[in-house]
This record gives C-alpha cells, sequence and structure tokens, in this order.
C-alpha cells in the first residue's frame, strides 16, 4: 500500500499513511507517513472510542501540510496501555502476559 | 501518554515475518527498500480539499464476496459508497486481529470519522467513494506499479480527490 501512495503522489495526489508498523513503513517510504504504536488493525484506536479515533484522522491529515520533504514518518503519541504482540499466520494477536 | 514519558519499543515486524516465512522454508523475502520519497505539496487549504480512504484490512460491504483471509497477490479492489453504513461490513483477513475492527469498522477504517470532518467543514468534501484492497503480500509488485495502482490513480483522478487517507492492516 505504501507503493500505491507513492504513486498517487507522482500523479498529482497527496496521500497520509496511517500505519501500525514503523520498521516496515520506516522500509517503503510512503510520501508522508504517521506511526500509531497500537496493535495491526487499531490504526485509529479503539472501537467506540470516538474520540481518539478523530484525532488520529485528523493529526494524519494535518501532514498534508507539515510535511515539507517525502519519506516523512511522525510518531503519533499514543500508548496502547496494554502489553500487545504479533503472531503472524494467526488471526488473533492476544496480550502477552505483563512482567 | 504523560509529557517525557517514553514510548513503548514499536514491534519488530521485518524481524517476525523473516523468522515466520523463513521458518516454512520460504527464500528470504525481498523487502521493498526506498532512500527517498516523492511528495506533492497542495496549494489549497485542508477545508477546500476533497477526501477519500483506503484501507487494505480485507474489509468488505455485507452484499459482496469476502475477500480471501490468506490472498496472495490479490488485486482486488472494491469500492464503497461514501454513504455506506458503519455496520455493513465484514473482515475477512488472516494478517492480524481484527476483532475491534469488526466491532467498530472505524478503528481500520474511520468513515463515520471523516463524514463528521466534512460535515463540520474541517475538509471541504467527501469523494464519492472509498477503497479496499491492496491487500498485503503482493509480491508480484510491477503489476501494482503498471495496472492495478495506475488504474487505481485514474478512479481518484475522475472523482476529483485531493487527498487520500490510507491504512494498512
Amino acid at each position: 500500500m505504501g507503493l500505491v501512495c507513492r504513486l498517487l503522489e507522482e500523479r498529482g495526489i497527496a496521500t497520509t499513511y496511517v500505519a501500525t508498523g514503523r520498521d516496515l513503513t520506516a522500509l517503503v517510504k510512503p510520501p508522508r507517513a504517521l506511526f500509531v504504536n497500537h496493535p495491526m488493525g487499531n490504526n485509529f484506536g479503539r472501537p467506540g472510542d470516538v474520540k481518539m479515533q478523530a484525532d488520529i484522522l485528523r493529526t494524519a491529515l494535518g501532514l498534508v501540510h507539515s510535511v515539507e520533504e517525502g519519506g516523512a514518518l511522525v510518531d503519533y503519541p499514543s500508548d496502547w496501555g496494554e502489553p500487545f504482540e504479533f503472531r503472524p499466520g494467526g488471526n488473533r494477536v492476544e496480550a502477552v502476559s505483563a512482567g | 501518554m504523560l509529557p517525557g514519558e517514553r514510548m513503548k519499543e514499536p514491534i519488530r515486524y521485518v524481524d517476525a515475518l523473516n523468522d515466520y516465512y523463513g521458518a516454512m522454508g520460504n527464500p528470504p523475502y525481498k523487502w521493498t527498500v526506498n532512500e527517498t520519497a516523492p511528495l506533492h505539496r497542495l496549494d489549497k487549504p485542508l477545508s477546500e480539499c476533497r477526501v477519500s480512504l483506503l484501507t487494505s484490512g480485507g474489509v468488505s460491504q455485507c452484499a459482496m464476496p469476502a475477500f480471501n483471509p490468506d490472498a496472495r497477490n490479490d488485486h482486488r479492489l472494491d469500492s464503497i459508497s461514501r454513504d455506506a453504513a458503519v455496520d455493513d461490513f465484514q473482515i475477512h483477513d488472516s494478517y492480524y486481529d481484527h476483532t475491534d475492527a469488526e466491532a467498530d469498522i472505524n478503528c481500520v477504517f474511520p468513515l463515520a470519522r471523516l463524514r463528521e470532518l466534512a460535515a463540520s467543514g474541517e475538509i471541504g468534501s467527501l469523494a464519492e467513494h472509498f477503497w479496499s484492497g491492496f491487500m498485503g503480500r503482493i509480491y508480484n509488485r510491477s503489476k501494482v506499479l503498471e495496472e492495478s495502482g495506475p488504474a487505481f490513480a485514474e478512479r481518484l483522478e475522475d472523482e476529483r480527490v485531493d487527498i487520500l487517507v490510507a491504512a494498512p492492516s
């Protein structure tokens, strides 16, 4: 999807990318990216958290005018509040036990 | 998050995926590595921009077929009306935990939030359609660059989209 954003940008459509994988995003380098340190599938936060969903969306849209060089990767200041992990190939990503 | 509080270390997906697919006997995956990126500057404010939305999270409307949750090289791209009901979606993707997104589609595809920004005038307007496609695990990247990507660009140009919000999962 980062490749698609790069292609659109070259054709004159501005893109802003809201990612939960910081290292993956840094490799493909979409024109503007907001890294949200949440589990994959919670790019915009938790169910029903309208305030956070709107804030992440608004922050991503703000990058359209604030970013001055392609490939910007901005960290959204959010803490998921509990540990999480990624299990490729499984459709359940269960929280690891704390400690 | 409190000021000065350190953000938790991000998950290292590249290492996790290399280990996972390597253990299955696959050759090392050739990650796309770009050193620079294009940037198109807009000369008008957000309040005059037309915005669309793209998810790669295996999201489809209930009347449509499900996405293949284990897809490889699936270039399917669904157009979704900007007025679609938030409870009219299904998610099929074995790559991530979509429990929360099933409870509230705005977790991955914030169409209700984008509609609110249009209603309040923060953004100029909504494109006629939002989009779901370009699921992960596309190995034939040249097809994205030469076929499915440009075809998508034409659809956005037809709807005079200024900004695309893209959320991978």
